[in-house]
């Protein structure tokens, strides 16, 4: 049973302004910033930096607030080997698991778990669940 | 500084037993059973779940004081820290000082980002030998 997790592949860093909090932690941290983006649909600005395996993911709103920048940490995203298996055990235990969908990252699904984690918002991802296209 | 890996992400519960057995039973995790435990020093109880080449590391506050109690009060449940750890925790701290960071003294192998350095979030530095 469980979610067939092989590690953390995310923490987010929600911000106010995710570009100021990701420039401030890239000097901080001595890390550089990977990808920068805006997602599709929502238009939150986001940045990324990865350690080792674990991808650092800077949130925020597209329109940064005004003010000092604050942040927070604001969820862990946990790499399964199978993101349907893993989504279906855990809805079987009674957690509300949002449908698969293509994450931002090229090929991985992403399904959030909605509660029941103890304050933490969860996810799940999968690398490699959406086959690359064929070249015709 | 020589980032070497997140080493935990601290998060902060209201019952640990509690806590654990929804992270084992219901996410298949499992906790290290030989590390994490009482610590009246610092007015907590933890345990560690490795998940891969990083821990959760399940904090509940013991006492109404103290950095711990204060998240719990304030937010409840949820993320409170961030531990990356360091090649040399000593060259990290003198390095983000002379950059005009704030950060405290290592003290067995562990220093803290001061909040205020980091746009609000708890960081640690650990080094581990």
């Amino acid at each position: 049973m469980g979610v067939g997790a092989t590690h953390i592949d995310h923490v987010v860093i929600r911000s106010s302004d995710s570009a100021a909090t990701a420039a401030h932690f890239e000097r901080l941290l001595g890390v550089p910033i990977r990808r920068t983006m805006t997602r599709p649909g929502t238009g939150a600005h986001l940045a990324f930096m990865k350690l080792r395996e674990v991808i650092l993911e800077f949130a925020g709103p597209g329109q940064p607030e005004a003010g000092e920048p604050r942040a927070q940490l604001a969820g862990i995203v946990l790499c399964v080997r199978d993101i349907h298996e893993a989504v279906r055990s855990l809805r079987e235990l009674g957690y509300p698991v949002g449908e698969p969908h293509p994450a931002v990252q090229p090929g991985a699904m992403i399904a959030t778990v909605k509660g029941g984690t103890h304050g933490v918002p969860f996810a799940l991802i999968q690398y490699g669940a959406i086959p690359e296209k064929e070249e015709s | 500084m020589r980032l070497k890996r997140i080493d935990h992400v601290g998060i902060v519960v209201r019952d640990l037993e509690t806590a654990l057995a929804t992270y084992e039973r219901n996410f298949g995790l499992r906790r290290d059973p030989n590390r994490g435990g009482e610590l009246p020093a610092l007015g907590i109880r933890n345990a560690f779940i490795p998940v891969g080449n990083s821990d959760l590391e399940f904090i509940q506050p013991l006492t109404d004081e103290g950095p711990v109690a204060n998240f719990a009060k304030e937010r409840g449940e949820g993320q409170f820290l961030l531990s990356l750890e360091v090649e040399d925790l000593s060259a990290a701290v003198e390095e983000l000082r002379a950059k005009g960071y704030r950060v405290s003294d290592p003290n067995n192998g562990i220093a803290f980002v001061s909040p205020k350095s980091a746009h609000g979030v708890n960081l640690q530095l650990i080094e581990r030998r």
